[in-house]
């Protein structure tokens, strides 16, 4: 192991992010410089993904991965295994313990379906076969008082079940046990004891919420990836270790905040959204470094755009999600999904209407430019020929882009059932894509309450930054960020992450004084839950923060809605309570009864925030590396005409540059779109501003 | 003029994410769970003289409403329609309603002086008087018995709200505040409609917007019709029966005479049953939806849903009949019965005209409610939902287990079981799936399911129990039907009673038990794949019976795999007893 001159000046912080295509790796360093590292993926083999990236990265600094491992300080990893293990159908098999005569809601499912109208395609396969899915005798009441004893000959008849079928993972979900878990306690003492089975989940632990289906299928989905996604984070953990690691390796979960791989095996449910939670401490770290506290970003990849909101500080977060069809009450950042990316299939229907989405051509074949045997136009054919893409080596010469190939694409597939030209035919597809993304982001912000004029919108992944300002624009938001390092947005995200876990108790009581005293003692005991687990965590009393929350309804409503910063007074709650009511739904009853249903307490370990670099403005102004013929658009998405556009080189932007658009910048892995109109700017964060006449 | 393909794309989109944002709108405005949690909703947007263009957000048994309501304004307004006005309006005879408890709110949109279009909702109300409190009186015999009828009337005018016409509909429900906030959030969700309607049309121009509307109608039509240019010319029949008239056993028919001609179809009704007394008789928009939602759940779910897409399907349904009854008739539970044998009817037509795109039959529900009040004396009314039927299976999938109305095709979301527990004064002894509920097939029907309940107090029953005790989901295409449902009450002290079909009691505390009926299969039980059976025995779905007289399979000693060689012989010993004697059970 011997010092190299360019490992820079440790100790240092890693990020590893194992997407499905590519793992990215960031490192900061002791100076707050950041590196960064893109290899593929392995999906058979993740960890052998994450060592390739590490190697990569220990080559360029001329050092061994051993050197990278023991000056590093903290270890982030965010993985999409317990995803993965879903949607391929490749968890353990599952047992499920229910109450006597009530077998059937997790493949009821509540009846939940998209589209009504869409009714021949099955349900994805229920994960718990109806003869693994055990009763029990006993029963709760709704207030959770006993009406009948845990039936204990049930008990060991199932668990003769499970283990003569193989069962390796059980889920216990009995009703009203978010009132009273004794009885499913006493399951898992019997499971663990009699049965001698390793791996148990009880849904008052995993989902502590009321509706026997959505927390026994977040159970069900716990008990199914457990072991798969435990013993790989476990033996991820040993590998490092070994080679050097001195911290517990932290891992990501769906609420954007880390747990230490040792804590995790209680409920890796809560790692589904792992890689793009990332996005939380991205948006964390945008706002230091801009000043632009409230955001929404737009991440644009091959198939799909991810939109995501922060205001007043916080990321919106939901408890509400799905996955390949399994339905889950998990803490997670609330994002909004729309099939909408460079690599979204283009056509026309059987009666000679234009789409575009939602189906996308993935890595493989990909775009028809891409020469890889895609037929289809995609939106990135349509750029191409557009002329906001080069024809040649693409995203970072992964690819090379052939004009030809597009526009034959576009030809058979688009313009001719229509009977329009080729050049009209890709103009119609980025109007259409546009038009997806705008309506994508007005749902997470308009028809949330929240007024796009106060945003900055901040493009990434790829292809954002190709249709971040014509989104910005037509959104009305203060203008459009375009982070440097945009392509690494999730990895960024980690190493700006908390250490966090939600804590949480159903609590349906009147919100009046007489239930202030109740209150108070939850929380209480929901902050000595979360103490004792950060302390676990190694986290001292200093480095420990506690975030108390409520969620609140009028008596008689379905949905309630969240607080934050919640304390136990009547006057406070109700008035918090009104606010959000008032920005979700446009009115408050003030006469109305106001019930709570949940207390929760968010336990955050405190981890070092990233501190953005700054660069003094200076340097001279850049020169186009080249001028081309760029396709225009207006401020309503119009078509104007072929111009001639210039062409930037992205590292000779630097801080404090102005630039009038229209104009192009090419990233390494991606292309900044700037139309007529709009303003550019080097922030000192040498991220871009886009800037338009009403901001 | 020629249309710009590019721009007829976008327009469809954004009328699509418009009528959509409306939906929000009024889930998110409203006070009645109805809006919030059922979403018993659709909103749309008409073109200037009435078609509807666009109904992206909605439940399918709106599907052909709107356009009448529309109509019945301009009929009945004709030169008085100005900017800022808005109507209500729910008759089926005078305003183009389909039942009085969906009362449609619309909204012309101008642009430059010119009218443009109308942007409107349908909600079902929480109460609007009539004989029983919720909107459904089981003992109507006609229309004045179920609610307040509303022609067309100008609720605002020129953005001036006329308050002593809101206060008399207020004044005509039991839940006037629940009311007043359902109708101010459908006539907020119609405002923010109407601007952005306005804002496109002010883009693109008027004269520009229309000729997009009808490129949009166009379009869809041409869908509609390539659908059916597939199917072989020819007359194919489909019928479906209820065995009650709401108040006796009576045989009431709808019959459905499909005929299709090169791209086009025309459905008859002509041999349907008469109208009856009790409250299921269908109104012309009711029929009209009900057919469109037929045909529209056959063919591919991204085939528009406008009024161009049912251009190509002609419709004659003779006054006076079940299909469509004269002014005055009971009419309240026609959007789920008799839409449900309307369906079916053009269901098994179209089924006829092409077997493998055929749908088994929905079984029928069977829940009613309990109304009733709590210790406190606060009132509280109980849904049986979770005691919903199984649907019918199409090639390729099974049946959907215990998933609701045929009507909506299952949209509305089961309850949950301890939030129930919460809400009311009931324990429920048992929720599951029946065994052999389903009708036998190669894709097997989805069941019903054993659903047992104690209710702690005393109160009202209504009971709904159509699907009781006659078999409902029927199979298709050599499947059986589905198995009939069946609902005893056991009252506290007194003697257990079977259900009856419709109808209120008076009871003390009581437990229902119900066996929920299952849907139909699709395709030769002898044809599904023999470890489906083995799973379908092994789960008790089916019983060891069934899976060897009707499925012909034969399970090893243990019943944990399937013996090939026996089921082999079984099933060719079975199918020459079908094609020697008659069919199996």
């Amino acid at each position: 192991m011997t010092d190299s001159p360019a490992l820079p000046a440790p100790p240092w912080r890693i990020a590893v992010d194992v997407g499905g295509t590519f793992t990215d790796m960031v490192l900061v360093d002791a100076g707050g410089r950041f590196h960064v590292f893109k290899t593929p993926s392995v999906p058979a083999d993740p960890s052998r993904g994450v060592l390739d990236v590490l190697e990569h990265a220990a080559r360029a600094f001329g050092a061994d991965v051993g050197r990278l491992l023991s000056d590093c300080a903290l270890f982030l990893h965010g993985s999409t295994v317990a995803t993965n293990t879903v949607l391929e159908g490749r968890g353990a098999r599952v047992g499920m313990l229910v109450t006597r005569g009530f077998r059937d809601f997790l493949e009821a499912r509540r009846g939940f379906r998209a589209n009504p109208f869409d009714h021949r395609p099955p349900y994805p396969p229920v994960l718990v076969p109806r003869y693994l899915r055990r009763p029990v005798g006993g029963r709760m009441d709704a207030r959770g008082a006993e009406v009948e004893p845990l039936d204990e000959a049930d008990l060991d008849a199932a668990i003769e079940t499970f283990r003569a079928e193989g069962v390796e993972s059980v889920a216990v979900c009995l009703l009203h046990s978010f009132e009273n878990g004794a009885h499913e306690r006493r399951c898992a003492e019997g499971l663990h004891a009699r049965g001698g089975f390793e791996w148990v989940s009880l849904s008052h632990e995993v989902a502590p919420i009321i509706g026997e289906y959505e927390r026994g299928s977040t159970t069900v989905v716990n008990a199914y990836v457990g072991p798969k996604v435990v013993r790989y984070l476990q033996a991820l953990d040993e590998r490092l270790r070994t080679l050097g690691l001195g911290p517990d390796l932290l891992v990501l979960q769906s609420n954007g905040r880390a747990i230490s791989t040792r804590q995790v095996a209680h409920c890796p449910v809560n790692l589904v959204l792992s890689g793009p939670a990332g996005g939380v401490g991205a948006l964390d770290y945008f706002a230091a470094a801009t000043g632009f506290d409230d955001l929404i970003t737009m991440e644009i990849g091959g198939t799909s755009c991810d939109v995501m909101l922060r205001a007043g500080g916080r990321v919106a977060v939901t408890d509400r999600l799905e996955v390949g069809g399994y339905d889950l009450v998990s803490a997670s950042v609330d994002i909004h999904t729309v099939g909408a990316g460079g690599g979204t299939i283009a056509g026309a229907d059987a009666a000679g209407l234009l789409f575009a989405g939602p189906r996308g051509a993935g890595a493989v074949p990909g775009p028809a430019a891409y020469g890889r045997g895609g037929e289809e136009p995609t939106v990135t054919d349509a750029q191409l020929v557009l002329g906001r893409l080069a024809p040649g080596p693409y995203a970072g010469g992964a690819v090379s882009l052939d004009l030809e190939r597009a526009r034959a694409a576009l030809r058979t597939r688009v313009a001719e059932p229509l009977g329009i030209g080729v050049r009209e035919a890709a103009i119609g597809v980025i109007r259409l894509v546009e038009q997806n993304l705008l309506q994508a982001v007005e749902r997470i912000s308009i028809e949330r309450g929240r007024d796009p004029a106060r945003f900055v919108l901040v493009a990434g992944g790829g292809a954002g930054p190709m249709h971040g300002a014509a989104v910005g624009r037509r959104l009305g938001a203060r203008g459009v960020l375009v982070p440097r390092l945009a392509g690494v947005f999730c990895a960024l995200g980690m190493l700006n992450a908390d250490v966090g876990q939600d804590f949480t108790r159903v609590f349906i009581a009147p919100l009046d004084e007489d239930t202030m005293d109740e209150v108070r003692s939850v929380y209480a005991g929901l902050e000595g839950d979360a103490r004792a687990w950060l302390r676990e965590g190694g986290f001292e009393t200093g480095a420990m923060r506690f975030e108390p929350e409520a969620d609140l309804r009028y008596a008689g409503q379905q949905w309630d809605v969240r607080v934050t910063d919640a304390k136990a007074d009547v006057g406070k709650l109700r008035a918090a309570f009104e606010r959000e009511h008032d920005r979700l739904f446009g009115h408050v009853q003030p006469d109305s009864t106001v019930e709570l249903t949940r207390l929760r307490v968010v336990g955050i370990g405190t981890l070092p925030p990233l501190v953005p670099a700054r660069a003094e403005p200076g340097g001279p102004m850049p020169v186009p590396v080249s001028t081309r013929e760029v396709y225009a658009f207006g401020p309503r998405g119009e078509p104007l005409g072929f111009a001639p556009t210039p062409v930037y080189r992205g590292a000779d932007l630097l801080a404090g540059h102005r630039l009038d658009g229209p104009l192009l910048v090419e990233e390494r892995t991606t292309t900044v779109v700037a139309g007529p109109g709009d303003r550019l700017e080097v922030l000192a964060s040498g991220d871009l501003f886009i800037r338009f006449d009403h901001s | 003029m020629t249309l710009d393909p590019v721009q007829l794309a976008l327009t469809q989109n954004r009328l699509d994410y418009i009528t959509r944002q409306m939906g929000e709108v009024m889930v998110r405005t409203a006070r009645s769970p109805i809006f919030s949690q059922a979403h018993d909703f659709t909103c749309f947007v008409c073109g200037p003289d009435g078609w509807l263009v666009s109904q992206a957000d909605g439940i399918p048994i709106h599907s052909g409403g709107g356009g009448f309501a529309v109509r019945a304004v301009l009929r009945d307004f004709a030169d008085d329609i100005e900017p800022g006005d808005v109507f209500v309006l729910n008759d089926p005879w005078r305003a183009g309603g389909n039942h009085l408890p969906d009362w449609v709110v619309a909204r012309p949109v101008f642009v430059d002086g010119r009218r443009v279009a109308f942007c409107c909702n349908r909600a079902h109300q929480s109460d609007i008087g009539g004989g029983a409190p919720g909107t459904y009186n089981p003992l109507a015999h006609d229309t004045w018995q179920e609610g307040v009828r509303l022609p067309a009337l100008k609720l605002i005018s020129r953005g001036e709200t006329r308050r002593d016409l809101w206060r008399l509909l207020l004044a005509n429900s039991r839940t006037p505040e629940l009311q007043d906030g359902d109708l101010r959030a459908m006539v907020g969700a119609t405002r923010i409609g109407a601007e952005r309607v306005a804002e496109f049309a002010g883009e693109v121009s008027a004269d520009q917007a229309l000729a997009l509307f009808d490129g949009i109608l166009d379009h869809a039509e041409r869908r509609m019709r390539a659908a059916l240019a597939a199917l072989p010319d020819g007359v194919y029949e489909g019928a479906d029966h209820s065995d009650n008239d709401c108040f006796e056993p009576r045989d009431v028919a709808v019959r459905a005479r499909l005929t299709i001609e090169g791209d086009g179809a025309r459905v008859d009704l002509s041999e349907s049953s008469p109208q009856i007394r009790g409250f299921k008789n269908s109104t012309w928009a009711n029929t009209c939806s009900s057919v469109y939602t037929a045909f529209a759940s056959f063919f591919e779910p991204d085939i528009p849903r406008n009024e161009g897409t049912f251009r190509a399907v002609e419709i004659i349904a003779p006054e006076g009949s079940i299909v469509n009854a004269t002014e005055g008739a009971a009419t309240t539970m026609c959007t789920v019965f008799v839409a449900h044998e309307i369906i079916h009817a053009c269901w098994k037509a179209l089924g006829a005209a092409s077997p493998e795109q055929a749908c088994a039959g929905w079984a029928k529900n069977v829940f009613g409610i309990t109304t009733g009040r709590h210790g406190d004396g606060r009132r509280y009314v109980l849904y049986h939902g979770l005691a919903a039927a199984g649907a019918g299976a199409v090639e390729g999938r099974d049946g959907f287990n215990q998933i609701g109305h045929l009507c909506t095709l299952g949209g509305l979301v089961m309850p949950s079981l301890e939030v129930y527990e919460q809400l009311y004064p009931v324990r429920y002894r048992r929720c599951e799936f029946r065994r052999d509920g389903g009708g036998a097939g190669e894709w097997r029907g989805g069941t019903g399911v054993e659903y047992e309940i104690d209710v702690h107090t005393e109160g009202t029953w209504s009971f709904r129990g159509e699907g009781l005790r006659y078999r409902t989901g029927y199979g298709a295409a050599a499947g059986l039907d589905g198995e009939g449902g069946e609902m005893e009450v056991h009252p506290v002290g007194a003697p257990t009673f079977a259900a009856p079909k419709f109808g209120l009691r008076e009871l003390g505390p009581a437990r229902l038990v119900v066996s929920s009926p299952g849907g139909g299969g699709f395709g030769d039980p002898l044809d599904r794949d023999p470890e489906q059976v083995l799973r379908d025995v092994r789960d008790a779905m089916i019983s060891t019976e069934s899976a060897f007289d009707v499925y012909g399979v034969v399970l090893t000693p243990g019943g944990r795999t399937v013996d090939t060689d026996a089921t082999l012989r079984r099933r060719a010993a079975l199918r020459q007893n079908v094609t020697s004697s008659s069919k199996a059970p």
